[in-house]
């Protein structure tokens, strides 16, 4: 079986004991396994590190050490680039396993192999040939244990993945930080795409209020100018009379959204970056990506729009009103019986109920 | 067959409906027919209709006069019938024209195009006879000189089979199958603008509707200035021969009667006879050549139509000076007899009609301005109108109908580079802004950048010191306006594009990829009032991603597949999203199957362009079954006595309903012209999308 450890074993520095004692045969194997209990959890061991901890005398009895730890379940033999190596288990974990039947064993092997990407029940079955009836009961039997977990593949939506209990499934079958237990968490998608539309629409856009430019009514010349071009009648492109501009109707307390001059568009990094400075979401880190699939979907919202390539900005809308179209703003464009409506017949123009409450007037009876 | 001539059984009953309510019954049976039965001979419509021969040609003329039909070419063998669609639907638009020329020319030149509208095409001395009549003429002849005018375009274009008819044009023609005797009043109303005749009611109704909502709309302030009644025949003349400039009104010729089918056949001919020396090659090489050098000959023949005729240009200097100025319409209307003989040579003969592609320029225009307004607010679609109008002249029409065959390599087209007419330079926008409040719509913060007189507050963003727009001096208005303009090409439709930094800065318009921008823009507007955002989500996901499976789609929604289901099942049936299925097994069960949605932009926008020509003729069928609610009211309410003197004969009750009906008729009406606005968006501005 190809390298089980992904991880590159740490260097861990040789840690010289100084005069070691001699301990009793029985207790060496105890003490090999407390020495690699001391290093960081998860280290793996080579076969000089552990011959360099100077517990077994021989490398004939360090072999047999390791493989009485092994008939334990306290220590783990794997390979690393063709050369053994071992990990250390916990003692629960250990006793755990000791009660396990040789069948459960050997799919917990097999789960234990494949860590956090998990592995379909189908493709453990193949690997382990064993049959249907077995691996079902098998599978049960080492959930109830709590050693494995089940998870639903984001991927494959009706496929079942196992891995070890105490493992995060993989953002491969769990999906990103958007998604729990296989789905899109849609509360979570809603709060945090608000809280991200606050920031872009803070870095882009500037409120304004409408007395923001509140210049002086137009002086007197011009309005003499104005009136004397009135009443001539004609006016000369040239010595246009300084009439004051047409200014749309405002009020002096509605504030307006404009966009901002000079802004700095984020980016999925520096929104990413920024909501995981906030620590918005409790315990989960969002990376470019997710935060791309997230500025994405708001874009399709029409919550936010793309300029360039990478850069987004809040929508803006100087009106209030909706109008959609002249199709769909008549009864017509929204008409449930649009496709069986005829020029003549019981559904017709003559006829129709939601012309008559359009424009309040009677229909034909049919 | 020519993408504009293709037709759509209920654009053919959109159209019969507007021919009956613009130009009444005959004219209406006669085309339904033809829009029934295609391209027909005259013997076959005698024999598909209940018409007989006389009856026939008077339809047929009206419908020529006003171009709803092409015809052959009049030295084809057997003279065809067809009807042309593109201007059968224009009649809707006769008021929105009238508008348009309005904000841009001023009233006279409305004035002068909608009788143009409603004459069909006409002889300039036509023209001026319906606006001064001579007085020393009869009143036959008076008349005459219309149906005269016409006749004789008849006779040289179909030969003699209509010169029985051409006697009897004028009633018909104007609308009002009157009498001799009453043609003459017909037309002077008509020329004064006041006509209440049915061929002009529409047009007249509006001008009144469209006005309510584009009066902010600021022309160049000539609205108040000219009050559209046309003072001289010279100044008739300075009008047409300005709207002939900017292409708004162009020359009559034969080739404009061609069906497309002649049409290529004739310029197919002209470049075989070009480039072979008249014999239709068979090469595949060559006939790429052919094909490429009959669009050319179409756009030839096209591209002759708007030529301003060489006696025009040189009167038109003449004229210029004196445009509108008093001191000669005084003279001139003393003895316009005279000066109507000594202006009145050759180009008298002219005979003229309203440009429909510029119709079309202007209308998109109108849309990109009013879209802008909806994103960027007032000040910035003020500025982007200014831009656009200024190319407008410049514009023929929004696409080239005839382009050349796409080149097998375009790496290797030679760059012509951008025609300069086509650029817009900030600085000659900013000289157009004096009456604009340009400040309004940015950052303060760039306001107080630029004038550096100011500043803005911290936590209000109010400018400590306001800024009053008509003291800003010539260079910070043009920097401003930039700062308008940069807006315009920051928004994701670009609806300008940076070119060079001439004149402070320069811009061209990429309107091909607006015009996509806004067929998605009204296809999304019609899901969001249909289905609600969710249904907009998931065209704005299809149309960027192309085909997805379910799975695919909720991921890029970021939404469980139940939600999505309900409304991909919705959009189907509507036609907006089309569904595939591809086996994955040989036994092609569905459960191995792979269930593909995707949205085809095309597509979606011909099923909306049908559904709006549908709902268009259910609004003209409600208005016909509103009006014949109220008929004998409407028929007492227009018998001359009580015209004018409502109050007086209609009692209380009478006067209510006639209100109503007025209100319901404007309601319908004015639908009626913004689904026009829809159909020329979706229709009008861009040729068929090859691509998604």
């Amino acid at each position: 079986m190809a390298s089980a450890s992904v991880a590159a074993p740490s260097p861990a520095p040789k840690q010289e004991d100084g005069a070691p004692p001699e301990p009793p045969a029985v207790n060496r194997m105890d003490l090999l396994y407390e020495k690699c209990a001391e290093k960081p959890q998860g280290t793996v061991f080579f076969q000089r590190d552990l011959s360099n901890m100077q517990v077994a005398e021989t490398m004939g009895e360090l072999t047999t050490l390791l493989q009485e730890l092994c008939d334990r379940h306290l220590m783990k033999l794997m390979t690393f680039d063709g050369e053994p190596c071992w990990k250390l288990r916990s003692k629960e974990e250990a006793q755990k396993l000791l009660r396990l039947t040789p069948d459960e064993r050997l799919l917990y092997h097999h789960i234990d192999q494949v860590q956090s990407e998990g592995i379909w029940s189908k493709a453990l079955r193949m690997r382990t040939n064993v049959t249907q009836q077995v691996l079902t009961k098998c599978l049960k039997s080492l959930e109830s244990k709590d050693l494995v977990q089940s998870v639903m593949s984001v991927k494959f939506p009706n496929r079942k993945m196992y891995l070890l209990k105490h493992l995060r499934p993989s953002e491969d079958i769990a999906g990103g930080p958007w998604q729990s237990e296989g789905d899109f968490d849609t509360a979570l998608i809603e709060a945090i795409s608000g809280v991200v539309a606050q920031f872009i629409e803070q870095e882009t856009c500037t409120k304004v209020p409408g007395n923001w430019n509140d210049y002086a009514p137009a002086h007197r010349i011009a309005a003499v100018a104005q009136k004397k071009a009135h009443v001539q009648r004609v006016r000369d492109i040239e010595d246009a009379p300084p009439v004051r501009p047409y200014r749309p109707p405002m009020h002096p307390h509605q504030t307006k959204v404009v966009h901002k001059n000079n802004p700095h568009y984020p980016t999925a990094a520096s929104v990413a970056e920024w909501l995981n400075a906030k620590e918005v979401i409790k315990g989960k880190v969002v990376r470019e990506a997710d935060m791309d699939q997230l500025l994405e979907m708001m874009v399709l919202d029409g919550r936010l729009e793309k300029i360039s390539g990478t850069n987004y900005r809040t929508v803006l809308s100087a009106t209030d009103t909706k109008v959609f179209n002249g199709f769909v703003d008549a009864p017509c464009g929204n008409c449930p019986v649009f496709d069986l409506c005829g020029d003549e017949g019981d559904i017709s123009a003559r006829t129709c109920i939601y012309f008559g409450d359009w424009l309040a007037t009677e229909s034909e009876a049919v | 067959m020519s993408y504009s001539q293709r037709e759509t059984p209920i654009l053919a009953e959109l159209c019969t409906f507007l021919v009956e309510h613009v130009y009444g019954e005959l004219a209406a049976r006669v085309f339904s027919v033809l829009a029934r039965f295609g391209r027909q001979r005259l013997g076959d419509l005698s024999r598909a209709s209940y018409l007989n021969g006389r009856q026939l040609k008077y339809g047929l003329v009206i419908l020529i006069q006003q171009h709803l039909v092409f015809h052959s070419p009049a030295d084809a063998k057997y003279m065809f019938y067809e009807i042309d669609w593109q201007h059968s639907y224009a009649l809707v638009r006769c008021g929105k024209i009238a508008k348009l020329v309005e904000d841009r020319f001023g009233k006279k030149a409305a004035n002068v195009v909608s009788n143009l509208l409603t004459l069909g095409h006409t002889r300039i001395a036509d023209l001026k006879e319906a606006y001064f009549p001579s007085h020393t003429d009869s009143d036959d002849e008076s008349d005459d000189g219309i149906v005269n005018g016409v006749g004789l375009r008849k006779g040289k274009a179909n030969g003699t089979r209509l010169n029985g008819a051409v006697e009897k044009i004028n009633g018909t023609a104007n609308g009002k199958p009157t009498d001799d005797e009453d043609a003459k009043p017909a037309t002077e109303t008509l020329a004064n603008g006041v006509n209440t005749s049915k061929a002009t009611s529409n047009p007249v109704k509006v001008n009144g509707v469209s006005k309510e909502t584009t009066d902010r709309d600021t022309t160049d302030g000539s609205e108040e200035l000219d009050d559209g009644s046309i003072g001289s025949a010279e100044e008739l003349h300075a009008t047409i021969q300005l709207l002939m400039e900017r292409g708004w009104v162009m020359k009559v010729e034969d080739a404009q009667y061609l069906s497309p089918g002649d049409l290529h056949d004739i310029a197919r001919r002209q470049a075989a006879d070009e480039i072979f020396g008249g014999i239709i090659p068979t090469g595949t090489k060559d006939k790429d050549k052919l094909a490429a050098g009959t669009q050319q000959h179409k756009r030839r023949i096209r591209d002759a139509w708007l030529e301003v005729p060489q006696a025009c240009t040189r009167k038109r200097k003449a004229a210029d000076t004196d445009y509108g100025a008093s001191n000669k319409r005084v003279k001139v209307n003393g003895g316009y007899g005279v000066s109507g003989a000594t202006s009145g040579n050759n180009e008298d003969d002219l005979v003229v009609r309203v440009n429909p592609e510029k119709i079309a320029v202007a209308m998109r225009t109108e849309q990109l301005v009013h879209l802008v307004e909806q994103r960027l607010g007032y000040t910035t679609a003020r500025i982007y109108q200014i831009m656009l109008r200024m190319l407008e002249s410049n514009l023929a029409r929004c696409y080239e109908e005839y382009p050349d065959p796409p080149l097998a390599d375009p790496e290797k087209a030679p760059d012509n580079g951008i025609d300069p007419r086509l650029l817009v330079t900030t600085r000659d926008v900013a000289k157009q802004t004096k009456d604009l409040d340009i400040c309004e719509g940015l950052d303060p913060h760039a306001i107080a950048q630029i004038t550096k007189r100011t500043h803005v507050e911290k936590r209000t963003n109010v400018l400590s010191q306001p800024i009053d727009p008509s003291t800003l001096s010539h260079d910070e208005r043009v920097r401003i306006v930039h700062k308008h303009i940069s807006l315009l090409s920051e928004d994701p439709f670009h609806f300008v594009t940076w070119h060079t930094r001439a004149g402070y800065s320069q811009w061209r318009i990429e309107f091909d990829e607006i015009m996509k921008g806004l067929i998605q823009h009204e296809i999304e507007n019609t899901i969001a009032s249909r289905k609600g955002a969710l249904g907009v989500k998931l065209i704005r996901a299809l149309r960027k991603k192309g085909k997805l499976d379910e799975r695919q789609t909720c991921n890029t929604m970021m939404m469980s597949a139940n939600d999505i289901r309900g409304i991909v099942n919705d959009l189907t049936v509507q036609g907006f999203v089309q569904t595939q299925e591809i086996p994955r097994v040989e036994r092609r069960e569905a459960k191995h199957s792979i269930h593909l949605i995707w949205y085809d932009r095309q597509r979606a926008r011909e099923k909306l362009l049908h559904d709006t020509y549908k709902g268009m003729v259910r609004i003209m069928q409600r208005i016909a079954f509103e009006r014949e609610k109220v008929q004998p009211l409407l028929a007492k309410a227009e018998r001359s006595d009580v015209v004018g003197n409502e109050a007086k004969y209609l009692s209380k009750g009478e006067l209510e309903a006639l209100k109503k009906w007025k209100e319901v008729e404007e309601k319908l009406l004015l639908q009626l012209f913004r689904e026009d606005d829809l159909v020329a968006t979706l229709r009008d501005f861009i040729g068929p999308l090859v691509s998604v």
